[in-house]
């Protein structure tokens, strides 16, 4: 055991002599060289002549140069001057005295009401009001194209008017006054309740009776089909129709 | 159909038919909502793109699904983010280093039905891009023009504007959808009807059950019938007044646009032809005027503060004109 001990030191004592040594942390001065640059320089000049160029457009021109007003501005400038001069009589300004001063001062209040009434009316006109009817009562309509004809069903005297349908031979018309006919019977008997925005097909649902249900519905078909489908219709099947519509007279 | 002692003047039973057939498809699946099935069903036979409105869950999406699934036409979804991009709808053009060409790649609006889901929830930056192809049925991208193919129809869906992360529309845009169908809640009886319903369901996707009724031309074909209806003067001129009403109407701040009365007259078109009938009446106007004037119109501030909606507005619009007779 003391001999391993032994190798054992000698080993690790030869090994640390044997061991690099390690360089001391000397610096060590540097000499350093300037190297010389060897481009070659184009030196570049601006161009004289497109400087000067640029300098006689107005665009980079940034010296304020004082022009004479046009004409237009001076015509302008005259106006304001009067205008504003219109009312130094306000101010006691004016230089003229008796009947001219009262006539001038007549003829400004005149301009200047002009004036304002000009601008109103202008204004009116922009804003798209009609100035000459504006304290004027519009009527309700507003102004539609078409041929607006409101029938109330009470002021119609059915049986000459259907009578004088079928002279013409204009069976859709009379089938149509048939048709008003019987919506007027029904609101008389308080079957229906009349108002000319309410479809067909409200007064249908609005009979309680299931008879005249079915007979109000199969009549409003012919009617429907003579009036809004244009059907052609001839003295016979008026006949048949119209039979119809005094049948169901009879039942109300 | 209605009209004993007339005969039709136009063969409408092809079209009753689809419709029954259609009617019977969205029944399979869909209970109740029967006034916003026959307003989609008139929606396409009018040529109209549609708008469905609802709060979350009453089934907007599937009935615009299933709408879609009862025809044979190339459908496409687009599911519609606030960071959706115009070209992501459209298309783009994308450089092929093969032919050193740019070649455009089209986007879904490219199909025949398209369903776009929860429209509003992408910015107006998005929802121009629309425009062209819903109104003008074309495509203008990189000055070369792309013609849709017919029946070109738009079925959107939306949350109520009060809603979570959702924009208002474009009125331009809004102008160019013919309905705005409100899904409502079901009553107590659909409500027990569809739990029913789904409880006795076999198979979990609603969709396997429908199969297409229509092709997609078919659907043009009944279109151009339901263009060729009968209109009695008396009515447009009605429609008109209508229109004209909610221009001068105290209560909005924006009234119907002409293209609002060209819809009214189509639409009505429409629910006559449905009914079985190749000329309009009143009813038929009167039915369609809510679904085609409520997004068209805006409401002043201070109406909408007291709570009144559109449709009060048209309700009193409507009760101030005669109907012609």
């Amino acid at each position: 055991m003391p001999r391993c001990l032994y190798l054992l030191f000698i080993f690790f004592t030869l090994n640390s002599f044997a061991a690099k040594p390690v360089k001391p942390a000397v610096k060590h001065d540097t000499v350093a060289v300037l190297k010389t640059d060897t481009a070659k320089i184009d030196a570049r000049t601006f161009n004289v002549a497109k400087l000067n160029n640029y300098r006689k457009q107005p665009d980079f021109q940034y010296d304020y140069v004082e022009t004479s007003p046009s004409w237009w501005t001076r015509l302008w400038h005259r106006f304001w001057h009067w205008f504003f001069h219109l009312f130094d009589f306000l101010n006691g300004k004016d230089s003229y005295s008796g009947f001219l001063s009262t006539f001038l001062i007549i003829l400004k209040y005149l301009a200047v009401t002009l004036g304002i009434t000009a601008i109103v009316y202008i204004i009116l006109k922009l804003a798209g009001i009609d100035a000459f009817n504006i304290f004027r009562r519009k009527p309700a309509s507003t102004g539609l194209l078409y041929d607006e004809h409101i029938e109330n069903i009470h002021e119609i005297d059915f049986d000459a008017e259907i009578e004088k349908a079928i002279t013409q031979h204009n069976y859709r018309i009379a089938v149509r006054l048939l048709y008003l006919k019987c919506l007027k019977q029904l609101n008389d008997s308080e079957l229906i309740v009349w108002q000319p925005e309410k479809t067909n097909s409200n007064y249908i649902n609005e009979l309680n009776n299931k008879r005249q249900y079915n007979t109000f519905k199969t009549l409003t078909r012919q009617f429907e089909y003579i009036w809004y489908g244009e059907f052609p219709i001839n003295h016979s099947i008026f006949n048949n129709i119209n039979l119809m519509f005094q049948q169901f007279k009879n039942e109300i | 159909m209605e009209g004993e002692i007339f005969e039709q003047r136009t063969d409408l039973s092809k079209l009753n038919h689809a419709v029954e057939q259609i009617k019977a498809t969205l029944a399979k699946v869909i209970v109740g909502q029967q006034d916003s099935i026959d307003l989609l069903i008139a929606g396409i036979l009018a040529d109209g793109h549609i708008l469905i409105e609802g709060v979350p869950g009453v089934a907007k999406t599937l009935t615009a699904k299933l709408l879609a699934k009862s025809i044979d036409a190339q459908y496409s979804r687009i599911q519609f983010t606030p960071d959706l991009m115009p070209s992501d709808i459209l298309g783009t053009s994308i450089f092929n280093p093969k032919t050193t060409e740019f070649e455009f790649k089209q986007g879904p609006i490219f199909g025949n039905i398209i369903l776009i889901d929860e429209i509003n929830r992408a910015p107006a930056k998005t929802q121009s891009a629309l425009f062209e192809v819903m109104e003008e049925r074309q495509l203008t991208i990189d000055g070369k023009s792309y013609k849709m193919q017919e029946p070109f129809t738009v079925l959107a869906t939306q949350n109520p504007v009060e809603h979570e992360g959702t924009y208002r529309l474009p009125e331009a845009q809004l102008d160019r959808f013919l309905f705005k169908i409100e899904v409502q809640y079901p009553s107590l009886d659909e409500e027990i009807a569809i739990i029913t319903q789904q409880h006795h369901r076999k198979t979990t996707d609603q969709l396997q059950e429908i199969k297409p009724v229509l092709s997609g031309a078919d659907i043009v074909s009944l279109r151009q019938l339901v263009l060729s209806l009968h209109v009695e003067d008396k009515l447009l001129v009605y429609v008109a007044k209508l229109i004209h009403e909610s221009r001068n109407n105290k209560s909005l701040f924006l009234g119907g646009s002409p293209r609002a009365s060209l819809a009214i007259v189509n639409a009505a078109k429409a629910i006559a032809a449905i009914k079985g009938r190749d000329f309009i009446t009143p009813d038929d106007i009167i039915y369609v005027a809510a679904p085609v004037l409520r997004h068209r119109i805006m409401l002043t501030p201070d109406k909408e503060m007291e709570g009144v909606t559109p449709d009060d507005v048209i309700t009193q619009m409507i009760h101030k004109i005669e109907i012609p007779r």
